[in-house]
């Protein structure tokens, strides 16, 4: 029901470190922000493209993340376009653009459990700090995972009692024994937790 | 922070992730169908409270960045982070927040004056909590929600502020009645259950 963005492969690109990763990406995407000329930033693009596919993207799944973006990007650009000139505006959604496709390229070469492993090293010193417990974040993200296909059979169940009812569903009639059940889910689910230690 | 806590606010999240794969419920009136941007937003504040609804913000965005697909459109990872509506999604957490704790402090009042009303005027005291629910979801969800995602889309994409403004007020009505949408069902499950 729901996959990570993480498309398996063996290049360096995989192999390294997902902090580092970051940490470039971090770097490179603020550095980015300096560059004005659509010349250059048409040349970053197009690295950041061709590692996406030599890092083994497909297309399909490049364009289902883009999609939505792409329409914002075709209307800010006309906009800007038209207010403050062509110049303008092609620099504007080249950056945008870059910015986002080598956000892309991390996330689809980096699994999950390293990309939590970075936030669970990131928590460490204000787990000294007696802030937070990595545990029990963990915990909670195991939690989250486990319930969706769960709350969405739940919705479904709900539905349907209500359909074959004849009733017509509304945020209403489906919001409040949504979330009641819910509640009730979470102090079984407490219970449970708190008898096995 | 009791185990409690933990599974409600794992268990919310999940709530607000799987709202937003099923198909969305169409909303009367308005043409934008309901999603869950800023829904669970205020729902999340006006049930869980400041804390706890903050922290399933956190944890709603925290694992969109991590690269599972759960914003609507099937959108995640650290790109979201780069692109044009950043400030929305973060903007989320600090909503929740206030949300909840203006929900707390308007109904901190409400408590002192319930004593001298009488118990056949309960029509009108359900009204003035959905009213005040609404009004706490409006600031918190909406007010400073567009007060951070609007000047961020004006930055990244340089439009300017006016600009930002005008293209984002479509959303405004709807919006508006899933404020009263979040205060109604929060306020029937709060004389059903206390959380």
């Amino acid at each position: 029901m729901i996959g990570s963005l993480y498309l398996p492969g063996k290049t360096w690109l995989h192999l390294a470190p997902a902090g580092l990763k970051l940490a470039v990406l971090a770097f490179s995407s603020s550095a980015l922000m300096w560059v004005h000329s659509p010349l250059l930033l048409s040349v970053a693009c197009a690295q950041v493209c061709f590692l996406m596919y030599w890092a083994g993207a497909s297309l399909r799944q490049v364009w289902q993340q883009m999609r939505p973006l792409i329409w914002m990007l075709l209307l800010l650009g006309g906009l800007s376009a038209w207010s403050q000139g062509v110049l303008q505006a092609s620099e504007m959604v080249l950056r945008l653009l870059t910015l986002v496709l080598a956000a892309l390229l991390v996330s689809m070469t980096t699994p999950l459990t390293q990309m939590m492993q970075v936030v669970v090293w990131l928590l460490v010193p204000f787990q000294r700090l007696g802030w937070v417990d990595a545990d029990r974040v963990a915990l909670s993200v195991g939690l989250t995972l486990r319930f969706i296909p769960e709350l969405g059979v739940q919705w479904q169940e709900i539905r349907e009692a209500q359909l074959a009812r004849g009733m017509t569903p509304s945020p209403l009639t489906m919001g409040v024994p949504m979330l009641l059940r819910t509640l009730r889910r979470a102090d079984e689910i407490a219970e449970a937790i708190d008898a096995r230690g | 922070m009791k185990t409690k806590d933990i599974v409600l606010i794992a268990l919310f999240t999940a709530l607000i992730i799987a709202l937003g794969l099923v198909p969305p419920i169409p909303m009367p009136l308005v043409p934008v169908p309901l999603t869950l941007q800023t829904f669970g937003v205020m729902l999340v504040g006006l049930i869980l409270g400041p804390a706890r609804g903050g922290l399933v913000l956190l944890l709603y965005v925290t694992i969109a960045l991590l690269g599972l697909p759960v914003l609507p459109g099937g959108r995640a990872g650290l790109a979201v982070l780069a692109g044009p509506t950043a400030g929305f999604l973060l903007g989320m957490i600090p909503g929740a927040v206030v949300t909840g704790w203006l929900a707390i402090q308007l109904s901190g009042n409400e408590r002192s004056k319930a004593g001298s009303r009488s118990p056949d005027d309960s029509q009108s005291i359900v009204r003035w909590q959905i009213a005040r629910g609404a009004f706490a979801a409006i600031v918190g969800g909406i007010v400073l929600v567009y007060a951070i995602g609007v000047p961020w889309l004006a930055l990244v994409t340089k439009m300017g502020l006016t600009k930002a403004c005008w293209a984002m007020a479509v959303f405004v009505p709807g919006d508006l009645l899933k404020a009263l949408v979040a205060a109604v069902v929060a306020q029937r499950i709060r004389r059903l259950n206390m959380v």
